[in-house]
C-alpha cells in the first residue's frame, strides 16, 4: 500500500486498492461511496482512470448571521453563515398569476412545514482522485442548492467550520481552491494535497512500526473530510481490523 | 424544528391526518440536460414532455421530503437509483417568460389529476400503482441569461372531508417488537426480490404471530380474504415522526374508491428504511390507524391540489440563476481569473492581481509588437485594451501577428485596428477592447499642406490627448521612431506610465519612460532643477546611457528613482525626423528575426505587471543587472528601466538611464512649451526639421560641442 522505505508515497495501483477496499467497506456499512470510471472505449478497460464519489445533504439553517448548520445527523452544530444573501433572492416573477390559485389551491391536508424558510438544504458531492504530481488522494467537492446552483467559493468557504477556516486560512497552502476537475473538466473545489504527506508521514510510520492495517485513502479522509463536512463513520476502523483484508489488497 | 410545531397540532386522537408535501430537488445537471434539449430537440416545441424522477424513505430526520431530479431524468427508461421509487411526470417548457406566467396552471392541475383518476377507474394503476405519484413541472429556460423559471405539481387528489385518525401515530419500535420488526423488513426485502426491483411503493402487510406477510396492491382480493384488519404499506420519503409523506394520498383515494365500501378503519405503515453509520433500521417507520372516508360519488374526479409553494411560502414559481456555471462567457471569464489567481495561491500569495486585471492598457500600434502585447496582457486577465493603428493587414502580416489570419488581408484588407478588437472578442468574450483607426502625427512630417490636413492632425492629437488620459498604462509599438514621439510628450505631461518596445534586427529595447513627479510639485522643482542643471546635473545627465564608461557606473546608474529615469528619446542625441535619414539600430531595419517581436512584446506586459506590483508604481527605483543577487523589490522580482536583448547572443541586459535635460520629449522645456502653446507648438514641431527640437533644447549646441554623434548605443563589452 505504501513504500515501505518510510516514504509515504501512494502510487496508482495502491490508491485503486485502497479505493476498491474503501468500496467494500462502503457497501456494508451503507456510506454511500460509488467508484466512476471515465470514459476509455470498450477496448481500453484497463486504464483504471476514475473516482470515488459520494452526495450528502446537509440542512443548514439561514435565518440569523452568523446562524447554526445542522448536520443531517444532528450530531454536530457550528457557527456558519452559508448563503449570501445575494443567494437568496430568487428574483422569481412576482406578477404570476399566483392569486387565482389561492382559492383552489387551498389544501388543508397538507403539512405546512415544507416551507421552512430557515433552513436551507444543500447537496455536497464529494470526489476523491489520485493527483500523479503529489502522489496522493486529492478531494474535489462541490455543492447545490435545491434548485441545482452552485455555491460559489466565497459560499463555500463559509461553509466551513470556523476553527478549520482559521487553520486553511493561516497556511495558503493548505487552502480551498476551485479548481477544474481534472476528469470532469468541470469547476470543483479541492483541499490542496501539498500537506497530504506532511500528516499522513507520522501515521504510516506508526502503522509501520507496530504493524497494524492501515488504508492511506480512509486514515487520509479521515483527516481531510470533516474539513468540508464529509464524516467517516468510525465502524470503517473497526471493519478493518480483521487483518487479513488488507494484504489482499497490497499490491506488492 | 419545522416538526415540533405541527406536532403539537395533532394532540388529541380522532386528528385529520395532514400530508408532507414533496419538495422539488434539482440538480444542475437537470438543467444543462434541459438546456441542451432545449437547443437541440425541442426548440420551439411545446408539447409535454415526458420525465422522470424520483424519490427516498432512507432520509435522516431533518431533510425535506425531496422529488428528485437529475440530468437522467430525460431517460425515463432509464434506471432509477438503487433503493429509490420513481416518479413520471409531464414537462411543460414554455418558448416565453409570457406563456409560463399566462398558462392556465389549474388545468394543467385538472388534466394530470384526472390522468391519475382514470388510472384508479380502470384499474391501470393497481397494476402500475407508481402512477399514483405523478408530477408536473412547468418550465422556462432563459438561455440568453440562463436564468431557469419553474414551478413544481404534484397532484394530489382529495377528500372533501379530509381524512380522520382513530389513534395517535405510532412509530415502529412503540409497537412492535424487535422481532416483529425484522420480520416486517425480511417480508419487504422478500417483495423487493420478487418483483426485481430494490424499492416497492405500495404493499399490502398480513400480520400472521411473529412473521409478517406482505403483497403487492393489485392481489388484494386474494390477500385479504376475511374480514381482517387491512395493513396497507407505503413507501414513505418524509422523515416527521407525526406525517406521512405525499405518496400516500392518491393510494388513500384508490383504496376508497375500489374498497371504500367493504373498509372502514385500516391500518397504514409509512416504511423508512435508512442506514445510519453503517446500520440499517426501519423501526423508525410510522404507522397510521385511519377511517378511510367514502367518495361522495365514486364516478367524478375529486378535486386536487398540489403546486408547490416557493421558497418565501407563497403560492409561485421559483427561479434559478445558472449564468455562474453555464454560460460560457461566465465560464471563460472565471477560468481565465482562476488561472491567474493559482498563481497566488501557489506561488506568489502577495501578488495584487486586481491591480493587473483592472489597468486599462492603450496600444499605439498593433502589428507584430501590438498584437504580442494583447495577447499576453490577455493572458494577465486585463480586460481593458484599446488599439491605434492606421494601417490595413497585408498579405506578410498574419504569419508575424498573431491577431489576424489571411481572410483579413483580402479585399486590400481590414483595419487593423479594428481586426485586432474583434480577435480579442472571439479568443475572449469577456475583454473590454476597441480599436481606433487613426494616425498620429510625427516630427518631420508637415501636416500643414491645408487647412484640412491641418485640422485632421489637430483632431488626431486631440483624439490621441482624451485616449491618454482614459487609460493608465501607454505602449509604444509603432514601427517608426518618429511617431513615438507624440504619445511620449503627452503621456509625460499627463503624468502616466509608458511602456516601450523597439525592435532592430535581432536586438531589442524595452522600458518604461520616467515618470515626471505630480505637476503641483514639479513646479517647485521644475524651477529648481532649471536653475541646477547647468551644475551638477549637466555634467551626468547631459550624458547618454550608452556613453557611460568614462564616469563611474555603479555611482551613477544605481538607484535611480522612477521620476528621474528616462524616456526612449533621452538616450538619442538627434531629435526624431524623417527616419530614412536618421538611421538608429532599432529602425535601420524594419525586419526582424521573427521571434524577437514575441519576446519583446512579452517582455513589455510582463515590465508593466512588475512596475504595478511595485508599490511605488512608476516611480520605482530602477533595478540594474547589478540587482540580480540582492532582495528583489516586489513579489515577482525586479523592476528594471531598461530590458535590452540581443538574440545573437540570447542576453538580456538591465541598463538604467537618467532623463536627458535636453531631451526632444521629455525634457522641461518641450513639456513646458507643450503645455502652454499645445497644438501651436505641436505643429511646430511637426511642420519643420529636427533642427527646431534640436535648437529648442539645446542639442544642436551640443552636437557642435562635442560632435559625437550615433553614440547612444552600446557597445557589447560594457557593463551597466
Amino acid at each position: 500500500m505504501f513504500n515501505k522505505m518510510s516514504c509515504p508515497a501512494l502510487d496508482e495501483p495502491g490508491f485503486h486498492a485502497c479505493c476498491q477496499l474503501l468500496l467494500q467497506q462502503s457497501e456494508q456499512l451503507g456510506d454511500g461511496w460509488s467508484w466512476l470510471e471515465l470514459g476509455g472505449g470498450p477496448g481500453e478497460e484497463g486504464s483504471e482512470v476514475g473516482y470515488l464519489k459520494k452526495t450528502v445533504l446537509r440542512s443548514v439553517a439561514v435565518d440569523s448571521n452568523p446562524v447554526q448548520t445542522q448536520e443531517a445527523s444532528g450530531s454536530e452544530t457550528e457557527q456558519t453563515s452559508i448563503l449570501q444573501p445575494e443567494a437568496q433572492d430568487t428574483g422569481e416573477p412576482a406578477s404570476l398569476n399566483a392569486d387565482d390559485l389561492n382559492d383552489y389551491i387551498k389544501d388543508e391536508d397538507a403539512v405546512c412545514t415544507a416551507v421552512d424558510i430557515n433552513s436551507q438544504v444543500l447537496q455536497y458531492e464529494y470526489h476523491i482522485l489520485y493527483s500523479c504530481s503529489y502522489s496522493t488522494p486529492v478531494l474535489y467537492f462541490r455543492a447545490f442548492t435545491m434548485e441545482g446552483r452552485s455555491l460559489t467559493l466565497q459560499e463555500v468557504w463559509s461553509s466551513i467550520h470556523p476553527n478549520y477556516r482559521l487553520c486553511l486560512q493561516n497556511s495558503p497552502l493548505t487552502t480551498i481552491t476551485q479548481q477544474e476537475h481534472p476528469l470532469l473538466g468541470q469547476p470543483f473545489f479541492m483541499l490542496h494535497p501539498c500537506k497530504t504527506e506532511e500528516f499522513m508521514r507520522p501515521l504510516l510510520q506508526a502503522s509501520h512500526d507496530q504493524p497494524r492495517p492501515v488504508n492511506y485513502v480512509l486514515s487520509w479522509l479521515s483527516v481531510v473530510g470533516p474539513v468540508v463536512g464529509l464524516d467517516i463513520p468510525l465502524k470503517y476502523c473497526t471493519l478493518l481490523h480483521p487483518a487479513s483484508s488488507l494484504s489482499s489488497a497490497e499490491p506488492d | 424544528m419545522a416538526s415540533d410545531t405541527s406536532e403539537a397540532s395533532s394532540s388529541t386522537a380522532d386528528v385529520k391526518l395532514q400530508f408532507a408535501p414533496f419538495s422539488s430537488a434539482l440538480e444542475a445537471g437537470f438543467w444543462h440536460q434541459l438546456t441542451q434539449k432545449k437547443l437541440n430537440d425541442y426548440r420551439l416545441d411545446e408539447s409535454p414532455k415526458c420525465i422522470k424522477g424520483y424519490y427516498y424513505n432512507g432520509d435522516p430526520v431533518g431533510l425535506p421530503t425531496r422529488l428528485t431530479l437529475e440530468f437522467s431524468a430525460f431517460d425515463v427508461d432509464g434506471p432509477t437509483p438503487a433503493r429509490c421509487c420513481p416518479a413520471v411526470g409531464t414537462l411543460y417548457n414554455t418558448n416565453t417568460l409570457d406563456a409560463f406566467k399566462t398558462t392556465d396552471k389549474k388545468a394543467l392541475l385538472e388534466k394530470e389529476a384526472k390522468e391519475i383518476w382514470d388510472a384508479i377507474q380502470s384499474g391501470a394503476a393497481l397494476k402500475d400503482p407508481s402512477i399514483l405519484c405523478r408530477f408536473i413541472l412547468l418550465t422556462f429556460a432563459d438561455l440568453k441569461k440562463y436564468h431557469f423559471y419553474y414551478w413544481f405539481c404534484f397532484p394530489a387528489l382529495c377528500f372533501p372531508e379530509g381524512i380522520k385518525m382513530v389513534k395517535q401515530p405510532s412509530v415502529l419500535e412503540q409497537v412492535f417488537s424487535a422481532k416483529e420488526i425484522a420480520a416486517l423488513q425480511e417480508a419487504y426485502d422478500g417483495l423487493c426480490t420478487k418483483q426485481g426491483t430494490t424499492a416497492v411503493p405500495y404493499f399490502l402487510i398480513k400480520y400472521a404471530g411473529e412473521g409478517v406477510q406482505m403483497a403487492p396492491l393489485r392481489e388484494w382480493e386474494t390477500f385479504f380474504t376475511h374480514a381482517e384488519k387491512v395493513t396497507v404499506g407505503v413507501y414513505d420519503p418524509c422523515t416527521l415522526s407525526q406525517h406521512p409523506g405525499w405518496p400516500l394520498r392518491n393510494l388513500l383515494i384508490l383504496l376508497a374508491n375500489q374498497w371504500g365500501s367493504k373498509v372502514d378503519t385500516m391500518e397504514v405503515v409509512c416504511f423508512r428504511d435508512r442506514t445510519l453509520q453503517g446500520s440499517r433500521s426501519i423501526q423508525h417507520s410510522v404507522t397510521f390507524q385511519v377511517k378511510l372516508p367514502e367518495l361522495p360519488n365514486n364516478s367524478v374526479c375529486p378535486k386536487s391540489v398540489g403546486w408547490e409553494k416557493n421558497p418565501k411560502g407563497a403560492m409561485g414559481p421559483r427561479m434559478v440563476n445558472l449564468s455562474e456555471c453555464m454560460d460560457p462567457k461566465r465560464l471563460a471569464e472565471s477560468s481565465v481569473d482562476l488561472n491567474l489567481k493559482l498563481m497566488r495561491w501557489r506561488l506568489v500569495p502577495s501578488l495584487d492581481l486586481d491591480k493587473v486585471v483592472s489597468t486599462k492598457c492603450l496600444l499605439l500600434g498593433a502589428g507584430t509588437l501590438g498584437c504580442n502585447v494583447a495577447r499576453t496582457l490577455m493572458g494577465w486577465g486585463v480586460r481593458h485594451i484599446t488599439f491605434v493603428d492606421n494601417a490595413k493587414i497585408s498579405y506578410s502580416n498574419p504569419v508575424r501577428q498573431p491577431l489576424y489570419e489571411f481572410e483579413d488581408c483580402l479585399g486590400g484588407g481590414k483595419s487593423k485596428a479594428i481586426a485586432a478588437v474583434d480577435r480579442l472578442s472571439k479568443i475572449f468574450p469577456g475583454v473590454n477592447a476597441e480599436g481606433y483607426n487613426m494616425s498620429i502625427p510625427m516630427p518631420g512630417h508637415p501636416v500643414n499642406f491645408s487647412q484640412a490636413t491641418l485640422s485632421q492632425a489637430q483632431r488626431d492629437v486631440e483624439q490621441l490627448e482624451k485616449l491618454i488620459s482614459e487609460h493608465d498604462v501607454v505602449f509604444l509599438l509603432m514601427d517608426t521612431r518618429e511617431s513615438r514621439w507624440l504619445p511620449t510628450v503627452i503621456a509625460a505631461s499627463k503624468r502616466k506610465l509608458v511602456v516601450n518596445a523597439a525592435l532592430g534586427f535581432d536586438t531589442f529595447v524595452v522600458m518604461r519612460h520616467g515618470l515626471k513627479k505630480p505637476p503641483v510639485s514639479q513646479n517647485v522643482s521644475a524651477e529648481a532643477d532649471s536653475s541646477t542643471s547647468c551644475s551638477s546635473a549637466s555634467s551626468s545627465s547631459s550624458t547618454p546611457a550608452g556613453s557611460a564608461p568614462s564616469v563611474p557606473g555603479s555611482s551613477l546608474f544605481s538607484n535611480i528613482p522612477g521620476h528621474k529615469l528616462g524616456c526612449y528619446f533621452c538616450n538619442d542625441v538627434v531629435a526624431p525626423g524623417d527616419s530614412t535619414r536618421d538611421r538608429t539600430l532599432d529602425q535601420q531595419c524594419t525586419v526582424s528575426r521573427p521571434g524577437l517581436a514575441m519576446i519583446a512584446g512579452a517582455l513589455a506586459v510582463e515590465l508593466m505587471v512588475s512596475i504595478l506590483q511595485h508599490s511605488e508604481g512608476g516611480y520605482a527605483v530602477a533595478s540594474s543587472s547589478d540587482d540580480r543577487m540582492n532582495e528583489p523589490p516586489t513579489s515577482l522580482g525586479l523592476v528594471p528601466h531598461q530590458i535590452r536583448g540581443f538574440l545573437s547572443r540570447f542576453d538580456n541586459v538591465l541598463p538604467a538611464s537618467l532623463a536627458f535635460d535636453k531631451c526632444t520629449a521629455c525634457s522641461p522645456i518641450v513639456l513646458d512649451h507643450y503645455e502652454r502653446e499645445g497644438f501651436n507648438f505641436l505643429s511646430k514641431v511637426f511642420n519643420s526639421s529636427h533642427s527646431f527640437l534640436e535648437d529648442l533644447t539645446g542639442l544642436t549646441l551640443l552636437h557642435q560641442e562635442t560632435q559625437a554623434a550615433e553614440i547612444w548605443d552600446m557597445s557589447d563589452d560594457e557593463s551597466i
